[in-house]
């Protein structure tokens, strides 16, 4: 029970740090986002339909992300999103306000464990 | 393949988003979901599996929906179209009022002159319009006001159209009609009113017994009078609250008290409440709201007054069930009747006619004087409405050239174009609305500012409020002017193409041509509708300033009037009326600066007495003239010029030879190309030829610019004494003086004379002769004043269009300029290529205008004094004005243009 309320409030505060670094690189569309997030965190992390999507109009509302029809040939259209200016800016704060967290967390764990 | 979409749209259907949102959200899930069930076929489980599994990332039934309801709230509710139908059309039409605000926000300079602009246009139509309301439209406040009828006679082959009724003829319609359930008689009386305070003259009005009851408004205090009490020698009177307020302070044992009406005592019955008014301004004739009433009571005498005392106002209510064209029927069977009784002697003296009854609704009788300059004034507000409109929708489309790539972004996103032209035709709505909404102020200041100018001979009201009409009014103008305004830019707008607007890079590309083009057709008609405004308010600045030369026929500087009014009951014989006002003259005369003194019944410019005369030797003849008796130097007093023969000398009294001096027009009139000197003319009853001993120059009778017409002069001291004690009436006269210094400095002087005579006479309606000249003039200036503001208005928009669309152009042609210049074009060849752009609108607007403004200013034709409604003068001098001031107003951008710097200008590319 607890290991699993651990792992919502982990997944919570922590999700849009994801999905914001998973588009840094390039645009990528919605299921393409919860495959990776799947594979990179060994399956431990995973997000279903009904909570990705409202994410990531949310992101989209705060214009961090931006969603765009893309149709290749021979395939449906899929929605990609990039990340904007903006959301490249809360990204790299984000990113640096957890390892400050992280390394504080550490420094108390192995402390208490030296 | 399974079917995602219903799973999907089941679990969004709480959100009622748009059918658009819904559908791209439908999309992404359902190809997230695709993807994922390929996946689980590839790792091998069973189509069914796969598909339970996939579905199962949605979580139930309404996480998704829950999830989504905060952010979808109010974001991607993309308005529907028109006609479309839709949940949501309301949440659509508020986020484009939203957004209609933002871009307002956006653009300050440009939301304030829009919304002046309309608020101008606006609220001159509202002020007109609440004018409008309150003397056309409103419903008078009497009982049952549309079945109240003015009767009144005609002498057509005399020249009469229309007089008062005579109280004979009165009688017989009484007896004779069948159409209205009562019928009552009233005429405007002056009296002197004294007892408590000053003597002071008031305007009274001796009023039948039925007129009240068929007004339907009941006293304030006490009762009106009864038929019973309607007859003569019956001393009651009815006070105003007005009168009751300024002579009584209010108080409430008024009822029962005694007034003294020319010295005689008149018992108060009742006071009627505040805002009764009787008789109307309007008609021609018995036009003064009275400050008391007393019965009409016809006297025998003037019942038997065949052919006399066309003076009183008939007031009317029709029976139930009987429309206005049957009583114009029976109208006929009562001038039948009157024909048959009247006497043989009158219609021998009227050329063998005899009097027709008609009749008007009491609207159109006190509406009617004022219509037509109403329905011009309207016309005219309405056109700088109309331009008002033309130069907004120039702005808008200047501004959609600085708009054209978030239209095409918004294009390209998804949005149609009837998307589109709601989003611009409801940020055209917020314009006009708060455009209306300044415009209802500037109506509220606008309509108290222009009524408080209004002339006491227009029957307009001296105030008028703002009623619900009106405010509707402003409602449904301002949505037009909306549409109006905002229609062809939300449709040039809307077709933007997409390409070369996402094209244009951030420098300021060609504007495109169609939307130069439609600003252009805007300019010219601001153009064309200021020219007809202008045309129109030309055409009566000109007839006023021709009104203002006319000679009046005297010299109206330097003279001093006043009316005074001897009471009968203690001027009971002819002797002691002439004796006071030969009195009076004298000592009058005495004072310093005094040149001349004369009395007489009417003045020039405000002679109303027009009688039936005899020429010895024609029995069959019987010109109506203006008849006035004179007393004291009375041709030297008004400066009215001697032609031939002499003036009155004080010889010429009772005993003398009958004498009597004419105009011109009479000479020419009665003796074309004969000498009129020696001729003889008079009055049939009592039968008195007067020997004609002068001519004199021709005068107005009637206001300033009125035909002169035949006017007979008599000396007051060769009167009869039954003329002067006729009907136990004095006619009261006119003193009037010339003097060799500022005439109103005299005024207490004079008073002090006339009241060592007779302390108790009330001295009225003192004013100096340019004063009257003034006032009768006053309703011409304050048409010309009215329809000249609104002109300038018009004139002030239009030249800002006109500068508006060239500064713009100029600004978007910088490039193009800079160019030409780098080619080698001179500064004085771009200055002309602006002007002559400008110039060319102007011209085509003033050429329409000229065409439009000459076919409608005939409509004004009544309102104009000795020019035709088109008049080459003022066609060419308007077209002129308004060519020379709009090449004023392309200089400035002109000379920008002249000044570019060709090397800033590419520069800037």
């Amino acid at each position: 029970m607890e290991s699993t309320s651990l792992q919502t409030e982990w997944k919570r505060g922590s999700a849009e740090l994801l999905i914001l670094s998973l588009v840094e690189a390039r645009p990528r569309h919605g299921y393409e986002i919860s495959k990776l997030i799947e594979q990179r965190s060994g399956g431990a992390v995973r997000f279903h339909v009904a909570s990705l999507y409202p994410m990531l109009y949310r992101l989209e509302r705060r214009g961090w992300l931006c969603g765009r029809w893309v149709e290749k040939s021979g395939q449906r259209r899929r929605r990609y999103y990039r990340l904007t200016h903006q959301g490249r800016r809360v990204l790299a704060s984000h990113l640096r306000g957890w390892h400050e967290f992280v390394v504080g967390i550490n420094r108390i764990t192995e402390a208490e464990n030296a | 393949m399974p079917e995602w979409n219903p799973e999907i749209l089941r679990r969004l259907a709480p959100l009622k988003l748009s059918p658009a949102r819904e559908g791209e959200i439908a999309e992404e899930i359902a190809q997230h979901l695709e993807d994922r069930y390929h996946e689980l076929l590839v790792t091998g489980q069973s189509e069914d599996a796969a598909f339970r599994t996939a579905i199962d990332e949605l979580k139930g039934e309404d996480l998704l929906a829950r999830s989504l309801r905060s952010i979808e709230s109010d974001l991607y509710r993309e308005p529907v179209a028109l006609g479309k139908g839709g949940s949501n059309l309301f949440a659509g039409i508020l986020q484009d009022v939203h957004y209609a605000f933002r871009m307002m926000r956006k653009s300050p300079g440009f939301t304030a002159v829009a919304v002046l602009t309309l608020a101008l246009g606006i609220g001159a139509n509202t002020a007109i319009f609440t004018i409008v309301d309150a003397v056309l439209l409103r419903p008078l406040p009497f009982k049952d006001p549309s079945t109240l009828v003015m009767l009144n006679e005609s002498l057509k082959s005399l020249g009469y159209p229309e007089v008062p009724a005579s109280p004979p003829d009165i009688a017989v319609i009484e007896r004779t009609q069948r159409s209205f359930t009562s019928l009552g008689a009233f005429q405007n009386k002056d009296f002197d009113f004294s007892g408590s305070g000053e003597p002071e003259r008031v305007t009274a009005a001796s009023v039948s017994a039925s007129i009240f009851p068929m007004l339907g408004v009941q006293p304030l205090l006490g009762r009106t009078y009864t038929e019973q009490e309607d007859k003569p020698g019956t001393r009651v009177a009815v006070l105003s609250y007005g009168l009751w307020q300024h002579r009584y302070a209010g108080r409430a044992n008024i009822v029962g008290q005694i007034i003294d009406l020319d010295r005689i005592p008149y018992t108060v019955i009742g006071v009627m409440p505040k805002n009764f008014q009787f008789p109307l301004p309007g008609p021609k004739h018995n036009n003064e709201p009275a400050e008391l009433w007393v019965p009409r009571a016809f006297t025998p005498v003037e019942l038997q007054g065949w052919g006399d005392g066309y003076n009183d106002g008939v007031l009317a209510r029709l029976k139930p069930g009987v429309t206005f064209n049957q009583a114009q029927a029976d109208a006929a069977l009562v001038t039948a009747e009157i024909k048959r009784v009247y006497p043989p002697a009158m219609v021998k003296i009227f050329n063998g006619a005899t009097p027709a009854i008609g009749l008007a609704p009491l609207h159109q009788a006190v509406a009617g004087p004022v219509e037509a300059l109403l329905l011009v004034l309207m016309a005219a507000v309405g056109l700088v409405l109309l331009i008002a409109c033309a130069n907004v929708a120039t702005l808008l489309l200047s501004r959609a050239a600085s708009r054209s790539k978030e239209i095409a972004i918004r294009t390209a996103l998804g949005a149609s174009r009837m998307v589109l032209i709601r989003q611009m035709l409801t940020e055209s709505f917020v314009l006009a609305l708060a455009g209306g909404a300044l415009g209802i102020l500037i109506a509220f200041w606008g309509t108290s500012g222009l009524l408080s100018l209004v002339p006491s001979s227009l029957a307009l009201p001296h105030s008028a409020s703002l009623g619900g009409w009106v405010l509707a009014f402003v409602a449904t103008v301002s949505c037009l002017t909306a549409v109006v305004f905002g229609i062809a830019p939300a449709f040039q707008v809307s077709s933007v193409h997409l390409q070369g607007s996402l094209q244009e890079s951030g420098r300021s590309g060609t504007p495109s041509r169609a939307r130069h083009r439609l600003q252009g057709i805007f300019v010219a008609a601001e153009f064309a509708l200021a020219m007809i405004l202008l045309i129109g308010a030309g055409l009566l600045i000109r007839s006023f300033s021709k009104l203002l030369e006319t000679n009046p026929g005297f010299r109206p500087d330097h003279v001093l009037t006043m009316s005074v009014a001897l009471p009968f009951d203690a001027y009971t014989k002819a002797p002691e009326v002439r004796q006071f006002y030969e009195q009076a003259i004298e000592r009058i005369a005495s004072l310093p600066g005094v040149k001349s003194v004369a009395a007489s019944n009417d003045l020039p410019l405000d002679s109303a007495d027009n009688e039936v005369l005899q020429v010895e030797g024609r029995p069959d003849s019987a010109p109506i003239m203006t008849v006035t008796w004179a007393l004291g130097d009375y041709f030297s007093t008004m400066g009215i010029p001697l032609i031939k023969g002499r003036f009155f000398t004080p010889e010429d009294r009772i005993g003398s030879q009958p004498v009597a001096v004419i105009n011109e027009e009479t000479a020419k009139l009665l003796w074309p190309g004969e000498n009129a000197l020696g001729k003889r003319l008079g009055h049939p009853f009592p039968n008195m030829m007067r020997t004609i001993v002068g001519i004199v120059g021709d005068v107005n009778d009637g206001p300033l610019g009125s035909k002169p017409g035949p006017h007979f002069y008599l000396p007051y001291l060769q009167l009869p004494d039954d003329y002067i004690e006729y009907g136990n009436l004095i006619i009261p006269l006119n003193l009037a003086l010339r003097t060799s210094t500022d005439p109103g400095s005299l005024t207490s002087a004079v008073v002090a004379q006339i009241h060592s005579l007779d302390p108790q006479l009330a001295v009225a309606k003192i004013r100096t002769m340019e004063q009257g000249m003034a006032s009768s003039i006053a309703a011409p200036k304050f048409n010309t004043f009215v329809l000249g503001l609104f002109a300038f208005l018009a004139l002030f928009l239009a030249t800002i269009g006109i500068y508006g669309v060239l500064a713009y152009g100029v600004a978007q042609q910088t490039h193009e300029i800079g160019i030409r210049m780098a080619l080698g074009a001179q500064r004085r060849d771009v200055m002309q290529l602006i002007l002559v752009q400008g110039a060319r609108l102007a011209l085509v607007g003033v050429a329409i205008g000229l065409l439009a403004a000459f076919g409608l200013t005939r409509l004004m034709s009544s309102l104009l004094y000795g020019i035709s409604a088109s008049d080459p003068l003022t066609f060419a001098a308007v077209a002129i004005v308004l060519v020379a001031v709009a090449l004023l107003a392309c200089y400035i951008p002109a000379h920008r243009a002249m000044r570019v710097d060709p090397m800033v200008a590419l520069r800037y590319e």
